[in-house]
């Protein structure tokens, strides 16, 4: 029997962005999708997630053994981190995540900052992310500087906030790279961010979208059901929120109990953690979003398997 | 809500020189700016002093579709005249035809007139809920001639996301007038009910004030009280603020657009493109 | 969704007779969509017109029931797309496969592991409600067998096969049951539909894709069996996921009845992880019943945990018991913390408590389950609050000093709370994360 139409096409879209130029081997294509998740074939839902792995500016100090043992000796030369993601682990980009230059944690400089960028994009051809510490001071001295040693490699430089996005915003435009923009679980602060940095003359076709994510067990659902509506408002017209989606999956899942106790009634932990992660961003993946942010190769490769069997192997 | 803008009218003096003296660049100037302010369609209407008013529609709309890249919404009460308009209009971009009633004593098949042509070119139908014997008064009159067009335009293959009821506001300064927004609201309440999509709820706002004192503040009062109900279209002035304001904070209200600070800007630099 | 009101007039005689007080067939067709009449009201209306109102009227997805007494486990009745709309309604039920070609031993130690799995966390039990046992040896005594061992699990039974043969002889074990049949083809259709009738179970519809489900339901229907449930079996796993979708969006926004059932899918093959991740996606994304394989507790905690997530109240933030709990073995010298009942909020600095491995006391305060920031800006956390709590749980007795150490981010509480208690306020981190580097420094810093 004939099925009644269901509504497969909105006024809208997500918004394709292109990551990579300059020394880049290639550039990878995100967003697009024209539909809600899973709403009609391939041609309109979008272009196939992509993985980001974590590679820190300097050797992190409190990972647990789970996660530090898959690294190795790499933990401390970002480069080679950085190739082993690649090569090793099939990572789509490379995050470099400027933890050191935190006053609380390394309080390295910008110095230290541009010489790890410019050793990351000599290793790998891979489109980059190159994401600050987080305190805000620091990041607006320093995340310039990364900028401008990355210039013409357009990168995904993070994160604009609603009381901090001038000056990567500035930077951003000045050396022609992508911004993510990020809130707080909050989908009203999301769009004003987006407001915020359009005003300044930012494309808003060269955003994309961050909502601080709770990992599974902690609030994963807050962004998950924020994350859909942001695609449903995207697809109903809404160009401010028309971005696509990143979510940071390693470090938020890494925090939590499930993944380091080791507690008999919740079995092995050695595979626990990486498969609490991988369960997290695949969870995630179902509210559309376009790039997971990972650490652990084992989870990387068990994500990569369902990506490929629902997208296709590339 | 799906804004029709009204300024390009022979009716407005400025229109109607412009008009005159054949001179494109007072239309120009109120097709960008309407734009600008987030209308979806460009209201094209000669006015009644224009002796061709064949001729005048398509210079009208060759001047306007030049200016804006937003469709028109040809507006006669002559089919003739609406012919004339599509004769040269971009029809690829969409068309809205403005408008018809059910039946007239003089023409009882301009329903099916106006619904051919707007079927001949994809395009969409203002359908208004009066017949031969008038502008009825009562809801249920309204409803019932809503239900005949939406049935015959389904009929002549014209979806309901490509119609436009129009329950038609009269001026509240005329005699027995005052009891119809009332009325309006709750055929608006039924209509949407008639089917699944429903059709678009539009109407000439600008009416309800007709001759009256504050007539921006009745005109933006009763758009948001119909758009709580469901209408969500309107031929209006789109270059007053105070009414895009409104709308703007009525849609947020209603959970159409997500929240955000400056959702007044927000609304602005959404609206008008993608309908 | 109900019908509207030109479908709901085209049911009707048209006569205009009045009988019903209304003017004409359409106002009392408007009113019956706006549900201000009913359809008795109109003396003349036919059989076909009752009958496809009342369906309409029903609800869009189908509530199917199965297993009983404590083993009682249901699915179905969903009304949204986005758990934002609303909420989901039924947790998907996780069932574990018990396939029949293992050795009698090895399942009876399957079936009895099944039964002794529980899992905890924050608070909810976190249940496996059923055991799905797997005719892949496709001998009907094999299967019958294995059906009488799954009893020992004390779960819901699913029996998957599509052998009426097979189906018959497990029946005569496990009817009392009353298990899921899975399932019901287009070729056996008949068969099965027999035997869940006489059965009275409800049925699985399997076919390739929404159509030939659509088709496949109608013909179960007509042989008499209401209660379904539906399953794509195409290999294509993005034609499974479009599938899914597409089945919730015509149940829901069509009201198309023959897909107006919950689903079943199948994640039991390859690794636990491919198992867990495939039952994940599945979960999020309109299965109601997911099957897996595995029972390592490390593979089946996360997957029930999304089940947690994703089926909680969006509208109702959960909140856990306002009392002093104790994290390790506190005693009289350890720290003392408050923080709110939000169970988000409470969780996370439990955790991080614990992975201080300092034993410390939480006050718990009950700010109607709202997070710390939240419930500071809403006056719902203030010191008397604290005073209250502190009061309440005898803290005075329970520690000797006199110490507390509060929320970074409420650190202006500070000065009133002091004036208040008479304790000495501490402020703490505001990141939870930090406590445990603030607990073993600043803390046992002290002298």
């Amino acid at each position: 029997m004939p099925l009644p139409a269901v509504q497969e096409s909105y006024s809208g879209r997500v918004n394709e962005v292109t990551l990579g130029g300059g020394t880049r081997k290639k550039t990878l294509t995100i967003g697009g999708a024209k539909t809600i998740v899973y709403g009609g074939d391939r041609a309109v839902t979008g272009n196939r997630p992509l993985i980001a792995i974590d590679v820190l500016d300097s050797a992190p100090q409190d990972w647990a053994p789970v996660l530090a043992e898959a690294y190795g000796n790499v933990l401390s030369d970002p480069a080679a981190w950085a190739r082993k993601a690649v090569e090793e682990f099939g990572a789509d980009l490379v995050c470099v995540k400027f933890d050191g230059i935190h006053p609380d944690k390394g309080n390295l400089g910008a110095a230290e900052a541009v010489a790890v960028t410019k050793k990351v994009i000599a290793a790998v051809g891979v489109p980059l992310i190159l994401w600050g510490s987080g305190n805000d001071e620091k990041d607006n001295t320093v995340m310039p500087k990364v900028s401008e040693a990355a210039k013409g490699e357009k990168v995904l430089l993070g994160t604009v906030t609603q009381d901090n996005y001038k000056s990567l915003t500035a930077t951003a435009l000045a050396d022609q790279h992508l911004l993510i923009a990020q809130a707080p679980l909050d989908i009203n602060i999301a769009k004003q961010v987006n407001i915020l940095v359009s005003d300044m003359g930012f494309p808003l076709e060269s955003l994309v979208m961050f909502q601080t994510t709770g990992t599974l067990g902690y609030g994963m659902e807050y962004a998950y059901s924020i994350q859909e509506r942001e695609r449903l408002a995207a697809l109903t017209g809404d160009k401010l929120m028309a971005a696509p989606v990143i979510c940071d999956v390693g470090y938020e899942t890494w925090r939590c109990k499930e993944s380091k106790a080791d507690l008999p009634q919740w079995g092995d932990a050695a595979k626990r953690g990486p498969l609490w992660e991988a369960t997290t961003a695949v969870s995630l993946l179902q509210s559309g979003v376009d790039i997971v942010r990972m650490r652990h190769p084992a989870a990387v490769a068990v994500v990569k398997t369902y990506i490929d069997s629902v997208w296709g192997a590339k | 809500m799906i804004a029709i803008g009204e300024r390009i009218n022979g009716q407005f003096t400025d229109v109607k020189q412009a008009i005159a003296d054949h001179d494109p660049a007072p239309i120009i100037s109120l097709a960008k700016r309407q734009t600008e302010a987030g209308a979806a369609y460009l209201d094209i209407n000669v006015g009644t002093a224009a002796a061709d008013q064949e001729g005048t529609i398509k210079w009208l709309v060759e001047v306007a579709q030049k200016a804006s890249p937003r469709p028109l919404c040809l507006d006669s009460q002559k089919p003739q005249v609406i012919k004339a308009g599509l004769s040269v209009c971009d029809t690829a971009r969409g068309v809205l035809l403005n408008s018809t009633p059910l039946n007239k004593k003089s023409d009882p098949d301009v329903l099916n007139k106006y619904a051919e042509m707007a079927q001949s070119c994809n395009g969409s139908l203002i359908a208004l809920t009066m017949d031969r014997e008038g502008v009825p008064q009562s809801t249920d009159r309204r409803v019932e001639i809503a239900a005949e067009l939406l049935t015959k335009c389904m009929e002549m293959g014209i979806t309901p996301e490509r119609l436009f009821i129009d329950p038609i506001i009269l001026p509240v300064n005329v005699p027995g007038a005052q009891s119809q927004p009332t009325n309006i609201m709750a055929a608006i309440d039924q209509i949407r009910l008639m089917s699944d999509p429903a059709p678009h709820i539009t109407m000439g706002l600008s009416n309800v004030s007709q001759g009256t004192s504050e007539r921006c503040l009745i005109n933006r009062t009763f758009l948001a009280m119909v758009m709580s109900h469901g209408a969500d279209s309107a031929i209006v002035d789109v270059l007053d603020d105070a009414l895009v304001d409104m709308v703007a904070t009525v849609e947020m209200l209603m959970n159409k657009q997500i929240y955000s600070d400056s959702f007044l800007k927000a609304y602005r630099s959404v609206a008008g493109a993608g309908h | 969704m109900a019908l509207s009101g030109l479908e709901i007039f085209k049911l009707l005689p048209k006569t205009n007779c009045k009988k019903c007080g209304q003017p004409t067939c359409l106002a009392f067709a408007m009113a019956l969509a706006q549900k201000k009449v009913s359809l008795d009201q109109c003396p003349d209306a036919s059989a076909q017109a009752r009958d496809t109102l009342a369906a309409a009227a029903a609800p869009p997805m189908r509530l199917i029931a199965f297993g009983v007494g404590e083993a009682a486990a249901k699915t179905g009745q969903e009304t949204v797309l986005f758990r934002h709309e609303e909420k989901f309604h039924s947790p998907s039920l996780v069932a574990i496969a018990l396939p029949d070609d293992l050795s009698a031993d090895a399942a009876a130690a399957k079936a009895k592991a099944i039964q002794a799995l529980a899992f905890e966390r924050v608070g909810q039990k976190l249940p496996i409600q059923a055991v799905a046992v797997i005719n892949k040896s496709g001998d009907a005594g094999k299967f019958a067998a294995a059906a009488e061992l799954a009893k020992a699990a004390c779960k819901a039974i699913i029996l998957v096969s599509q052998n009426p043969d097979a189906v018959k002889a497990a029946l005569a074990h496990v009817k009392d049951s009353k298990p899921l049949i899975c399932g019901a083809t287009d070729a056996n259709a008949a068969a099965m539909a027999a035997l869940a009738k006489e059965a009275k179970c409800p049925l699985v519809a399997v076919a390739a894709d929404a159509e030939a489900l659509a088709a496949l339901t109608e013909k179960l229907k007509a042989a008499g069996c209401e209660d379904l449930v539906l399953c794509l079996s195409t290999t294509d796993r993005w034609a499974e996921m479009r599938g899914l979708t597409q089945v919730r969006q015509l149940a829901l926004k069509k009201n198309f009845r023959p897909l107006g059932f919950p689903v079943i899918a199948f994640a039991n093959e390859g690794t636990p992880e491919v198992q867990v991740t495939r039952g994940a996606s599945l979960i999020c994304k309109y299965a109601g019943i997911v099957v897996i394989d595995t029972v390592e507790k490390w593979a089946l905690l996360p997957l029930l945990t999304v089940r947690q997530n994703v089926f909680t109240d969006p509208q109702k933030p959960v909140s856990v018991e306002p009392k002093l709990y104790a994290v390790g073995d506190a005693g009289p010298t350890s720290p003392l913390l408050f923080t709110t009942n939000f169970s988000l909020t409470y969780y996370t600095v439990e955790g991080d408590v614990e992975a201080s491995r300092v034993p410390s006391w939480i006050l718990c305060v009950d700010t109607e389950g709202t997070s710390v920031l939240t419930a500071y800006s809403g006056d719902k956390l203030n010191e008397k609050v604290v005073g209250k709590a502190m009061k309440a749980a005898n803290v005075e007795t329970i520690v000797k000093h006199r110490k507390l150490i509060i929320p970074g981010y409420v650190a202006v509480m500070s000065g009133k709370l002091e004036e208040e208690t008479g304790w000495e306020i501490m402020v703490g981190p505001r990141e939870s994360s930090i406590i445990p580097r603030y607990l073993k420094e600043v803390w046992a810093g002290q002298s």
